[in-house]
């Protein structure tokens, strides 16, 4: 897919439907621990916080209005004062999947996270994620530098 | 003193007279309800007073002819009298050959203002009708019965049963309207072009006569080239007049697991904004503690922006300002109190 058949914006609250089942096929696949009572109409929305910048960014088809992909950056200040950019729940419509929607996504992100004044970038990507992909990242510079582990506390 | 208690028993003196009849197959036009009251009372029977009233070019046009007008108006003596019929539901033994006793009754509503407020009688003529209509037009019958039945010189049980009837439902048609005047001159007065020479006359003699207009500002605020507008009798307008703020809270809520303070704000205008900052702030023993300040480069026109900040504990009153960065003025000042979240937020 050409990159002059998708639009780049930001969310807008109209996008919810559309986001949320995008988020559901990505959960079922990826198990992101996805709480749809969490998701609201909001969620999406440009934030502010003291340390933290969040943009949801939306790729919509230019000929039908269809929302084909989404994902989120943020911009997080370290304890060393450095603000780094991270690339969250990067999510391509199943049927769109394969046709450069992500990578068109993330060029803009990138071009985002670096106007903020962020000094890298980063994926944080699922444990068993296929490798063909990590090489395809390595390919645009990412490079695998931790590895997280997780311990996910029981709801009471 | 006096006046007052007058003001709020007719918010409409001195601005409007309303007028109610019907159309008697033997006498005429006829008088069902004039307000104010009392000079249904006083002056149903001037023939000067009624003139404009009984001889309004309503009455000689057919309900579907008028359709095509929405309303009719006669200018005299610097009043316009804006005129609508309307037929109403009747279950009245009528005195024609030839009329039954489902024959509908064929109702006028006459509403009379002075030429300097003219400009706001469209819309109030049209929700007079739809509320009278509305709420009466299964009783409008009984209302003539009474009025018939009041000048009977014998009075039988059953006239005096209609007479009882038709003066609750008198009683309820003044509620009504008083109720209609009220809010329709003291807040709801819907007007598109405010720099109009005949809205502001409007204005001017609505301040005259002691209505409160002066929150009255245009409410969309969309700068079009024209302010050129098709008239259509059939589509009111939706524009209330009232103070447009260029950005506006949509929502404040206090994020469950992480107690912080989540406040959710529109750009409500159609221009791009740029170079903001919005500050959140708390008072302390007199002095003022930042808790957040974040710097917003540029507001797309009707976006939202989330802004999140901690609440310190103790305190339940913050302070949220969008400052523009360049003139340093304060483009919206609001208090947020956590304590009475989800009840009103107080304006600054």
């Amino acid at each position: 897919m050409d990159k002059d058949e998708i639009i780049i914006r930001n969310y807008r609250t109209s996008d919810y439907e559309a986001t949320l089942e995008i988020l559901r096929q990505l959960d079922k696949n990826f198990h992101i621990g996805l709480k749809e009572d969490q998701w609201k109409q909001s969620s999406g929305l440009r934030q502010f916080k003291p340390n933290l910048k969040r943009i949801t960014l939306i790729a919509e088809l230019k000929s039908t209005n269809e929302v084909v992909g989404m994902g989120m950056i943020e911009a997080v200040k370290n304890p060393l004062g450095q603000y780094i950019g991270y690339l969250n729940n990067w999510a391509t419509k199943q049927e769109y999947i394969g046709l450069q929607v992500g990578k068109i996504l993330a060029k803009r992100a990138i071009k985002i996270l670096r106007s903020w004044g962020c000094e890298a970038v980063r994926i944080i990507v699922a444990w068993g994620f296929p490798e063909k992909i990590l090489e395809v990242f390595e390919e645009t510079g990412f490079k695998p530098i931790q590895i997280v582990l997780e311990n996910k506390f029981e709801s009471e | 003193m006096g006046d007052l208690k007058k003001k709020l028993e007719h918010p409409c003196e001195g601005l409007s007279d309303i007028y109610l009849m019907y159309f008697d197959e033997a006498r005429g036009h006829i008088p069902l309800f004039i307000f104010p009251e009392d000079k249904f009372t006083k002056l149903r029977e001037n023939r000067t007073f009624m003139r404009p009233i009984k001889y309004h070019p309503i009455w000689f046009l057919t309900v579907d002819e008028q359709e095509a007008l929405d309303h009719v108006d006669l200018e005299f003596k610097g009043y316009v009298f804006f005129g609508k019929k309307f037929l109403a539901k009747s279950n009245r033994i009528k005195r024609r050959a030839g009329m039954e006793d489902d024959t509908p009754e064929t109702i006028i509503i006459i509403v009379s203002l002075p030429n300097d407020i003219e400009i706001f009688g469209d819309n109030f003529i049209r929700l007079l009708v739809e509320r009278i209509k509305e709420q009466f037009s299964d009783k409008l019958y009984k209302l003539i019965e009474y009025e018939i039945s009041k000048i009977e010189v014998i009075k039988t049980p059953k006239i005096k049963q209609i007479i009882k009837e038709g003066e609750k439902i008198k009683k309820e048609l003044n509620d009504l309207i008083t109720k209609i005047c009220r809010e329709y001159f003291s807040s709801v007065i819907q007007q598109t072009d405010i720099s109009s020479i005949k809205q502001q006359k409007a204005l001017s003699y609505l301040a005259l006569k002691g209505i409160d207009v002066s929150h009255l500002i245009s409410n969309e605020g969309s700068s079009t080239f024209s302010n050129v507008k098709l008239f259509d009798p059939s589509k009111r307008s939706n524009e209330s007049l009232r103070l447009k703020l260029p950005f506006v809270i949509s929502n404040i809520e206090i994020t469950p697991n992480s107690h912080e303070l989540e406040i959710i704000v529109l750009n409500n205008t159609d221009d791009e904004k740029q170079d903001l900052n919005v500050k959140i702030t708390h008072v302390t023993e007199f002095f003022e503690k930042e808790v957040m300040n974040q710097h917003v480069d540029l507001w797309f026109p009707k976006e939202e922006l989330v802004f999140i900040s901690p609440i310190t504990p103790q305190v339940n009153e913050y302070l949220f300002f969008i400052i523009d960065q360049e003139t340093n003025r304060r483009i919206l000042s609001q208090k947020i109190d956590i304590s009475t979240l989800g009840k009103k937020e107080e304006k600054i």
